[in-house]
């Protein structure tokens, strides 16, 4: 087992348990042990709190940080906003000398220093590098055969890509490939670069974007969206709901969170998963068993 | 007239704007801007608004036209945060981050959206932007997941207040 640390969040823990308990559920089953930390705040927010000061904000990320350094484990989130702000604070910290020095007295004022010795990963980063897709594929016992799923990367897992350094922000493949793996088929929109538009204070630009992703992902006849940020989640689940009514048009196209669809793969029941709470159910995953195999016992 | 007209048209870059821009983290990059336009295409904001065009935005920046930029109601809030300005500049710039840098300079000025400042006061109180409540303890539960722990808001105060300010 290869230990990590798990940074919550906000929006996973609070908003979405379903999310996590999918993450603790499945995470084990592919070798990764969690090693929770202590006393983690909101990591801060890379669109509210980062607006009012960022040398304030990289404090508090920097802080966030130096919880997992002390336990000398690199970290995973399950948020891209989470990767995004204590990743950017990583490179921040270890390029620039006056933002290290600002941030580093302020944590002297709480006994810290960050030292940079804790990498950070989004989650499906981790199950990718660490895991692979190999090692995925055997840990499923439903094979979503024939599932067409639509996939939403989002903007902060990919970009900006010199920091995030994941995967090609023009052609990404990571996230059709986790989905291969689970033996479903990802089909491509034409517009899945499309930001899920949360971090806008404007209302009309997110719902006409949204009207316009939304189009094309019922063109490829996608039956679910898959993504991996609760933050795209809400907005394709409530925002969703939103456009269908301000527009008049039903998408319905229900999303969800990749490490629930693994989950289910592993063999989680469906009434399990928690996604009777969404405005849109994945009711397609229903069609799934899970795979007879004969196990010892039987054959014997 | 024509003299004293033409004097009124002619733009005066604002040194004291750029000056404290780039004071904020990353705020100077506008410096190296050249105006090619690759931001532009691939900007959700100018897609979906008439007035949003980064380039546009960075040149009112090298002019330092602030006040265009930073009063109430700021177009700079239409912008979505994702980047794809960062991924095109040649020259490195990050539109994006030069933009919340000018929104950290807002903030300096009291001037936010109604929205924004109620997320921002619920993380500066509570450590986190969904604060904890026995419902979503009980939700937890279901999952067979523990409650969730309170944030050590002292060391986060501590952050927060930069040495000498908040102190006596």
């Amino acid at each position: 087992m290869e230990r990590f640390a798990f940074f919550p969040g906000c929006l996973v823990p609070a908003r979405y348990p379903a999310m996590e308990f999918a993450i603790r559920q499945s995470l084990p089953k592919l070798g990764i042990e969690i090693v929770d930390l202590e006393g983690t705040s909101c990591c801060p927010d890379p669109i509210y709190f980062k607006s009012k000061d960022k040398i304030s904000w990289l404090s508090v990320a920097a802080r966030n940080l130096c919880l997992a350094e002390e336990q000398g484990v690199d970290l995973f989130t399950n948020c891209s906003g989470c990767t995004a702000t204590l990743s950017e604070t990583w490179h921040l910290m270890h390029d620039n000398e006056e933002v290290r020095d600002k941030v580093n007295e302020r944590l002297a004022t709480i006994g810290k220093e960050w030292k940079g010795t804790s990498r950070i990963r989004h989650i499906a980063t981790l199950v990718r590098d660490i895991v692979g897709y190999e090692a995925i594929r055997k840990t499923v016992v439903r094979p979503l055969e024939g599932l067409k799923v639509a996939i939403h990367y989002g903007c902060h897992l990919l970009k900006p890509s010199k920091i995030m350094n994941v995967d090609d922000p023009n052609n990404p493949q990571m996230l059709e490939e986790l989905v291969r793996a689970l033996g479903a088929e990802p089909v491509r929109h034409e517009k899945w670069f499309l930001c899920c538009g949360k971090a806008c204070a404007n209302e009309d630009l997110p719902d006409t974007m949204m009207r316009d992703l939304l189009t094309t992902v019922r063109s490829v006849e996608a039956e679910i969206l898959c993504l991996i940020c609760p933050t795209c989640f809400g907005q394709f689940d409530y925002g969703q709901l939103k456009v269908a009514r301000r527009f008049e048009e039903d998408f319905h196209t229900p999303p969800i969170y990749y490490f629930q669809l693994l989950a289910f793969a592993q063999g989680i029941e469906y009434d399990q998963l928690g996604v009777d709470r969404q405005r849109f159910k994945p009711e397609a995953l229903k069609r799934f068993p899970v795979m007879e195999t004969a196990t010892e016992e039987e054959s014997a | 007239m024509a003299a004293a007209q033409q004097k009124k048209d002619v733009v005066r870059v604002d040194f004291a704007f750029k000056r404290e821009l780039a004071e904020k983290v990353e705020g100077n990059l506008a410096s190296f801007c050249y105006q090619c336009g690759a931001c532009v295409g691939d900007c959700p904001a100018m897609m979906y608004t008439d007035d949003f065009n980064p380039r546009m935005i960075m040149l009112k920046v090298l002019y330092g036209l602030g006040e265009e930029l930073i009063g109430d109601d700021s177009l700079l809030w239409e912008c979505t945060n994702c980047y794809n300005c960062a991924e095109r500049c040649p020259q490195e710039v990050k539109p994006a981050e030069v933009i919340i840098s000018m929104k950290n300079m807002m903030a300096d000025r009291g001037i936010y959206p109604d929205g924004v400042e109620k997320i921002i006061a619920t993380f500066e109180t509570t450590g986190r932007t969904v604060p904890m409540s026995s419902a979503i303890d009980k939700q937890r539960e279901k999952f067979g997941l523990p409650p969730l722990d309170e944030v050590p808001m002292d060391e986060i105060q501590k952050l927060l207040t930069p040495a000498g300010k908040g102190e006596k």
